[in-house]
């Protein structure tokens, strides 16, 4: 039986819930989830669940050549660096940040952030979200 | 991410003869227009055999790349399609495709045979007509052209399928690294923008002295028809707008018609043929997804620290750097991470023009991607051509002062993938 990992992953975004694997070695969360860790060169992981809780460490403002449509239907958006308080960094689109309010939200980073989950075609995918206190 | 190692190769490999077609758009030169395929890489690699002083008859092996047969080309063998071209049709090949860092890829492919002792002369080429693309059931010649709207949705073929395009985390290639550069020097937005406009100056300075360069209109003349008198002041201005948050309309790469191609063979028998060889010292090579943070400063970390612990050189010993700088800020930020400019100092360099092809710490004295071109996957074998020419001393306008014996290139792309050469010119 070969182990589904993809799958499972959306199955669990359709549920809120955001799964990723550990390294059974080094204790490293590989995410998103893959058989392997990319952090020491184990072979074996197992299933874990993340809060969707962390910060924003850096912003970049989307512009005509790297600009999503699809994204501003949901609302102004950046692209950056999420640091999740599992200890996971990835790239990623985070939603609450106007062209108007990035320049002061930019020299607040790290800014806290969660996930949210959106239906596109299909499926669930996950983003994040700017915490409402920070941006009240 | 998990680092790794490259060992000495089992004999040394030198390059012995280049060749290109040089970088324009088929379409706007009749001379051009109606090229194929074939055309283009049979000329390159004709070019190079005639450099090296060699038949086809007398090459051995051959590699072809592009970086996706498929979208410009409709061919999933493209190596079979262009093998007679040049006279090799029934020896040995084999294609592959690395996106953008295909020309590099295509370097290491050749030099691994050679140095394994499997074959003694190899050719490793690639071609790539990437301002147009084919037509079902029409011959080769006849091309329709690409437009952005067919571009933009197949640039997603570099992302993770499985996670990266649906979780949105592919799209920050292009400013990451200089916003990282920013935050961490305390440049303004301003400073950085002065930076990367200068950069943008220096490079079309340099491909206008370039015959193989694309754009070699200098932006003396294009302020002077948008109604500036200073060329600095026209790249601040709308007549190029920010396409990104840094990256202006000249700190893109533009799409290129083009084809190059290297020969090589074992450093002992290079000496037999017309040119001045360049020994391959060694390449360092790392690649991550998009998705993870700062990929492209990851891996040119890791690649170039392979490459110095092989060839045991350190930045100093290094005369001349190319940059695959389809992104222009890539070639500031890759330059310093490389060591061959100082951490935090080298914009200073850029502004001063110490890394323009006439000054004392030249980068792509070809004028880099923004201004020489982008043939996807040949631009990292026309950085090679051009790196070899700097080293023999045959680059003729834009010959560097320092009279460069070893030369690094920062190769590059696809998704992404560093492949790091150290050439050097052997005495
Ligand atoms: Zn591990």
């Amino acid at each position: 039986m070969i182990e589904k990992i993809v799958a499972p992953f959306y199955e669990g975004l359709e549920h809120h819930k955001i799964l990723a694997r550990k390294c059974k070695e080094c204790g490293a969360i590989e995410f998103p989830p893959r058989y392997a860790c990319n952090a020491c060169g184990y072979h074996e992981t197992e299933w874990v669940e993340l809060s969707g809780k962390g910060k924003l460490t850096t912003m970049i403002t989307p512009a005509t050549l790297n600009s999503d449509p699809w994204n501003a239907k949901i609302g102004p958006y950046c692209y950056g660096i999420v640091e999740l308080e599992e200890g996971v960094r990835i790239n990623s689109t985070v939603f609450g940040v106007t062209k108007k309010k990035a320049k002061t939200l930019r020299n607040q980073l790290p800014l806290p952030v969660h996930a949210i989950f959106a239906e596109r075609d299909g499926y669930t995918t996950l983003f994040f979200q700017i915490d409402e206190d920070v941006l009240a | 991410m998990v680092s790794g190692r490259v060992g000495k190769y089992q004999r040394s490999v030198s390059i012995i003869g280049v060749g290109m077609v040089p970088f324009c758009d088929m379409a706007d030169h009749p001379e051009m227009e109606g090229l194929t395929e074939g055309e283009f890489f049979g000329t390159a690699a004709l070019n190079a055999m005639a450099d090296a002083g060699l038949e086809p008859r007398d090459v051995e092996f051959f590699y072809h790349g592009n970086a996706n047969p498929k979208f410009h080309n409709d061919a999933a063998t493209p190596n079979m399609q262009v093998a007679q071209w040049f006279g090799m049709g029934g020896k040995g090949s084999a294609h592959h495709s690395e996106a953008c860092c295909t020309g590099y890829v295509a370097l290491q492919e050749a030099v691994l045979d050679v140095a394994s002792g499997a074959h003694d002369i190899v050719l490793s080429g690639c071609a790539e007509l990437a301002c147009g693309l084919p037509i079902k059931g029409k011959p080769a010649h006849i091309r329709k052209r690409l437009l952005l709207e067919d571009l933009i949705p197949d640039l997603e073929a570099i992302m993770d399928r499985a996670y990266t395009r649906a979780l949105g985390g592919g799209h920050i290639g292009q400013d990451d690294w200089i916003d990282l550069y920013r935050t961490t020097y305390g440049l303004t937005d301003e400073q950085v923008d002065e930076v990367l406009n200068t950069m943008s100056y220096h490079g079309r300075r340099a491909a206008v002295l370039n015959p193989m360069a694309m754009h070699r209109t200098p932006f003396e003349e294009l302020a002077k028809e948008a109604g500036y008198d200073d060329p600095m002041e026209y790249l601040r201005s709308p007549f190029n707008p920010k396409t990104t948050q840094y990256l202006r309309v000249t700190g893109n790469a533009t799409n290129a018609d083009g084809a190059a191609c290297v020969i090589v063979c074992p450093t002992e028998m290079a000496h037999k043929f017309r040119k001045k060889p360049i020994e391959v010292l060694g390449i360092g090579s790392s690649s991550l997804e998009l998705m993870v943070p700062h990929n492209e400063m990851e891996i040119t970390k890791e690649a170039a620290r392979q490459v110095y612990e092989v060839t045991g050189l350190t930045p100093d010993d290094i005369d001349l750097l190319f940059v695959n700088d389809f992104v222009l800020a890539s070639q500031l930020c890759a330059a310093e991470e490389v060591g061959y400019l100082p951490r935090g100092e080298g914009w200073k360099w850029m502004l001063e023009g110490r890394c323009a092809f006439d000054g004392d710490r030249p980068i792509n004295p070809h004028g880099g991607r923004t201004s020489y071109g982008h043939a996807f996957g040949v631009s990292g074998m026309a950085d090679i051509y051009e790196a070899v020419l700097q080293l023999r001393g045959e680059a003729g306008a834009i010959q560097v002062k320092n009279h460069p014996k070893t030369a690094m290139l920062r190769g590059f792309g696809g998704g992404q993938n560093c492949c790091i050469p150290i050439l050097k010119a052997v005495d």
